[in-house]
């Protein structure tokens, strides 16, 4: 029961991972984005060795089908096992084990994989799938977002009868840096997208700030100096 | 407008960061942490690129007083920056730079570094160290959020207006394996570390069944099955 979109910008060649679920503190999987490197997720019952193997995999070189194949023979349990794995250029893999629960599956392409489990059924993939497409010159952390915005609009978790709340939600971005652009988390919460939603645009107002004083503390204004410009703006604006 | 720990458990060799500030999202800047290498948090005006390379030299073998003087020579604006390095044997070294907001300051102590900036006082690190050293018994994760609890009580962070409220709040535990033991977040919230002991709380009771449906999925339970269990037991008032 959780769904997912991993993502590869063409344009930057950013690397992210969306993702909510009914479980708690999802973000703490999301361990598997290393800049110019590559993307992954592993779901469903995790196999929580796979994220560091399937990086140091990629770095080597080994493609995405490859890696794959490597994680099926390292683990006895495979089957069991949900996985999207993306490499530097875009080339995407999904896999779905059978014996992952619920309604289950994946679409992979170009530069994504949309995948989920427990999912009231196959109309939620594509609905994920068609977020991420539907505005492909955006920002990654806006598309991915879309992404399961639009999974949770089509229904997102549980069964026809009774769907089912996310309660934690998952952001994060790299780009050419060995730290994240973007990394948010809701890891509680009654309804954690739209809470993800509400963190990411308090963070874009921050997110310039954050970095500047950082490369540039000298000429940093205070953070309580910095928000009240930010309040005054707000209500400067009918 | 920050105050964390890091800390290193004697008794399990697990590693682990504690933090809150006004910033938001200060988890997602907190990735200065790996199993079997060691812990760097930079703060203040953080330099984001201080704590992987720390964590790499660490693991290569390096103390923490290297590393600090390496980070020192790579960065013209050290001076702003407050960082804190520990070992995996808990070796520590701490640097407050003179351009933090002040007050700011660090101590070190046996196996951590308690240390923070624009804070009420020098008293909010003491209660700090106090608040870890409290219970040394209990679970790393439980004594960093003591910890950051203490300080936080003890005035924690202030602005142009006194206190400053805590908006997000992390602690982040490993073990030997590479994907992180505990990795609990609040990310903007009135009431952060408030937030944030709900959330540990609430997820060391699904610690164990989330570690076990995925080293032995042949035999897991729903988790729809779990949670009617632990609410039933909920409602006994066991938990």
């Amino acid at each position: 029961m959780t769904f997912t979109v991993i993502g590869h910008c063409p344009r930057t060649g950013r690397l992210g991972i969306g993702i909510a679920t009914f479980s708690i503190t999802v973000g703490m999987y999301c361990n598997g984005v290393k800049s110019r490197t590559g993307v992954t997720i592993s779901q469903a019952f995790v196999n929580q060795s796979n994220n560091a193997l399937v990086l140091r995999l990629l770095e080597q070189g080994f493609s995405p089908e490859a890696v794959m194949a490597q994680l099926a023979a390292n683990d006895p349990d495979h089957e069991y096992r949900q996985i999207g794995i993306i490499d530097r250029d875009g080339r995407a893999v999904g896999y779905t084990g059978p014996k992952t629960r619920g309604w289950s599956g994946h679409k992979v392409g170009p530069g994504y994989v949309a995948c989920g489990n427990g999912l009231v059924g196959s109309h939620v993939v594509e609905a994920i799938a068609d977020g991420f497409m539907a505005e492909p010159d955006a920002d990654l952390e806006h598309r991915l977002l879309l992404g399961i915005e639009a999974g949770r609009a089509a229904g997102g978790q549980g069964t026809k009868q009774r769907g089912k709340t996310e309660r934690s939600a998952a952001l994060v971005v790299y780009s050419r840096y060995t730290y994240a652009d973007i990394d948010l988390r809701v890891d509680l919460h009654e309804s954690a997208i739209e809470e993800l939603r509400r963190i990411w645009l308090e963070y874009k107002k921050f997110e310039d700030f954050y970095r500047d004083r950082s490369r540039n503390p000298r000429t940093a204004v205070p953070q309580e100096v910095f928000a009240a410009r930010l309040r005054a703006a707000a209500e400067a604006t009918p | 407008m920050t105050y964390s720990i890091i800390a290193r458990c004697p008794r399990t060799d697990r590693l682990g960061i504690g933090i809150t500030t006004y910033s938001i999202a200060v988890g997602g800047r907190s990735e200065g942490i790996r199993a079997n290498a060691g812990i760097c948090k930079t703060q203040a005006f953080t330099n984001r690129a201080n704590d992987p390379i720390a964590v790499d030299l660490l693991a290569q073998g390096y103390t923490p007083d290297y590393v600090m003087r390496a980070l020192a020579e790579n960065d013209s604006d050290h001076e702003y920056r407050q960082i804190a390095i520990l070992d995996r044997d808990g070796n520590a070294a701490a640097h407050t730079g003179s351009g933090t907001r002040s007050w700011s300051g660090h101590r070190i102590g046996d196996g951590f570094v308690a240390f923070g900036n624009v804070l009420a006082g020098a008293q909010v690190v003491e209660a700090i160290a106090d608040g870890f050293a409290f219970d040394p018994a209990a679970p790393l994760e439980f004594r960093l959020l003591a910890a950051l609890e203490a300080g936080r009580d003890a005035g924690g962070q202030v602005g142009g207006e006194g206190h400053l409220t805590e908006r997000s709040a992390a602690i982040r535990v490993v073990a030997h394996p590479d994907y992180p033991d505990i990795d609990v977040r609040v990310d903007l919230h009135p009431q952060a570390l408030t937030e944030l002991r709900r959330v540990l709380q609430e997820f060391k009771l699904y610690e164990v069944f989330y570690r076990e449906r995925g080293r032995k999925p042949r035999e897991a339970i729903t988790q729809d099955e779990f949670v009617a269990r632990l609410e039933k037991t909920r409602a006994e008032g066991r938990v």
